[in-house]
């Protein structure tokens, strides 16, 4: 596994995109991070080379469930794609250099835009269940960072911000296609926890009180390291449960994913739109 | 994470060697709450260095052992002094006793630390049950592979603690005139203390009073579907606007004043566990 103790990361990259290019040698300026349920969007790629992490040099393997862990390697609606059906978190115990690798060697690929989803519990009132939501800013309360994932001004990189990656015109894109396809669509604050587990109520509301209307376990590792590539980034939440801390109510593994199937037919919508529009 | 499960067995093992009994509760004593354990009716006193895997604890008037035995006629096993984070244990570590209570048999966890009071109808000595927490160490001992023999991957936290036995408390402590709040615990890192801004800050997010324990050995007793209650001391006010440097003795001292009327809530719920 790649962590931040091994002498040359560079190198770990490297080999990764070897073990890559050696089966596929598409030239993908779009990416794609599969979270929690949204793995059939993978379904509609053409596929010309599925990668098990396993097989890939120094990906972790993931362990979540409903996370199959292929990088899907294709064309969808006509552009080449590079697309991780299942991705790496730090509850699973990988360091953010771990987790946020394959980000790094898709920018080694030529990826240009990345689309990030995932699935997150609602703590705005105005949110259903199978809601999707586009992340308009996050709050990190990982705790968890990596030299890494900053770097001094490169090529690319108009900001030292990283939430300045959530492309303004990408979303304005996304939202364009929700109206035409008719779904809702909301814009809003992500909070990344460390998890594994899910937040008291005490927690709910303490998020919701701080600015936050969703609140995951992922997207901001792999968001930050994006952004110091100078990748345009599109990231969706599924909203999985609305959380109701006055309102005791447990929030079970298989509920999520089955919201999570809910939205996919968004998710898809939104990657196939804005692809057709960049 | 995957050794875990076998690094608790092995640690029973030891346990079992000396103390039979099916436990009903586990008990963590906090700072200065060491004297409960005097009125346990002792059948087993463990030195954590004896047992396998379990971490020493180097902190302030925590002494470091398991005593097995009877309190108010239930079989408990009580952790006199434990670790913290700023002690330098890794989480996984310093909950591993209480995936060793719950292997010996215990479904209920007591718990009980020294806290700072944020709320400002709090006064020093006062009892705080613990209706609810917020998490703010930065780290979870959850974290690794889930090995779902010992609980799962995603373990729901809107009840951390039983709701029935926080009134249960209450109710006792009416009745025997203890000062005692309902209220949220934060926990942070430490090990020092807070700030005046972050004394706002964990106020503004809704907590009553801040430690820097229990909450990971909350997360691990949820994770191994046990039933909690937990009991805070405030022994030390952290009002931002009248802030007073904070003397280690003398919250230990407060700690010690409120043992009695601590003890006996946690003697008197556990009676009630046993109707």
């Amino acid at each position: 596994m790649a962590t931040s103790k091994t002498s040359n990361f560079e190198s770990l990259i490297e080999q990764a995109l070897e073990s890559i290019t050696d089966r596929w040698q598409g030239k993908p300026r779009f990416g794609i991070v599969l979270g929690t349920g949204a793995g059939i969007v993978a379904d509609s790629i053409e596929a010309q080379a599925t990668l098990p992490y396993g097989s890939i040099a120094n990906f972790p393997v993931s362990t979540a469930t409903g996370h199959k862990g292929n990088l899907v390697c294709g064309t969808l609606g006509g552009f080449e794609v590079v697309a991780m059906q299942g991705r790496f978190h730090l509850y699973e115990g990988y360091d953010v250099d771990a987790a946020t690798l394959p980000i790094h060697v898709m920018k080694a690929m030529g990826v240009e835009v990345l689309f990030v989803s995932n699935a997150a519990g609602g703590l705005n009132p105005k949110m259903v269940s199978g809601d999707v939501m586009l992340i308009e800013s996050h709050v990190d309360f990982m705790n968890r960072t990596s030299r890494h994932m900053t770097s001094p001004p490169q090529v690319g990189r108009t900001s030292l911000r990283s939430d300045c990656a959530y492309d303004r015109e990408l979303m304005q894109t996304a939202m364009q296609v929700s109206r035409k396809d008719g779904f809702a669509l909301h814009q809003g604050v992500y909070a990344a926890m460390l998890g594994p587990n899910y937040e008291t109520r005490a927690e709910y509301r303490f998020l919701r009180r701080m600015g936050v209307d969703v609140a995951g376990m992922s997207t901001v590792p792999e968001v930050t390291v994006a952004s110091m590539h100078g990748m345009r980034v599109v990231a969706m939440s599924i909203v999985t449960n609305v959380a109701k801390p006055d309102v005791l109510e447990e929030t079970s593994g298989e509920e999520v994913i089955e919201a999570a199937q809910i939205a996919a037919p968004k998710l898809k919508s939104i990657v196939s739109g804005v692809m057709a529009s960049c | 994470m995957l050794d875990l499960y076998d690094k608790i067995q092995e640690a029973v093992g030891v346990i079992r060697q000396q103390y039979s009994a099916t436990p009903h509760a586990g008990i963590i004593l906090g700072t200065g709450l060491g004297p409960l354990a005097e009125k346990i009716a002792v059948e087993a006193s463990i030195d954590y260095g004896d047992i396998p895997h379990f971490p020493k604890s180097t902190a302030l008037s925590h002494k470091g052992r398991l005593v097995c035995g009877k309190l108010a006629g239930l079989d408990v096993v009580a952790m006199e002094g434990r670790t913290h984070m700023y002690e330098g244990y890794p989480l996984k570590e310093a909950t591993l006793p209480i995936r060793g209570m719950k292997a010996l048999g215990a479904n209920l966890l007591v718990c009980s630390n020294a806290v700072g009071g944020l709320n400002p109808y709090y006064r020093k000595g006062d009892i705080m049950v613990i209706e609810d927490q917020i998490n703010l160490m930065g780290d979870n001992p959850l974290i690794g592979i889930n090995d779902d023999r010992l609980g799962p991957r995603f373990p729901d936290m809107c009840e951390p603690y039983s709701q029935q036995l926080v009134d249960r408390a209450l109710s006792i402590a009416r009745a025997e005139d203890i000062v005692a709040h309902k209220g949220v615990l934060v926990a942070v890192a430490g090990p020092n203390l807070e700030t005046r801004a972050e004394y706002r800050m964990l106020r503004t997010m809704g907590a009553d009073v801040v430690g820097m324990s229990t909450i990971p050995e909350v997360i691990v007793a949820v994770h191994s579907s046990m039933r909690v209650v937990g009991f805070s001391v405030v022994t030390d006010l952290c009002f931002p606007d009248a802030l007073e440097p904070a003397d280690p003795h003398e919250i230990v001292k407060i700690a010690n004043e409120a043992e009695p009327s601590l003890s006996k809530l946690i003697t008197k719920v556990l009676e009630m566990e046993k109707a």
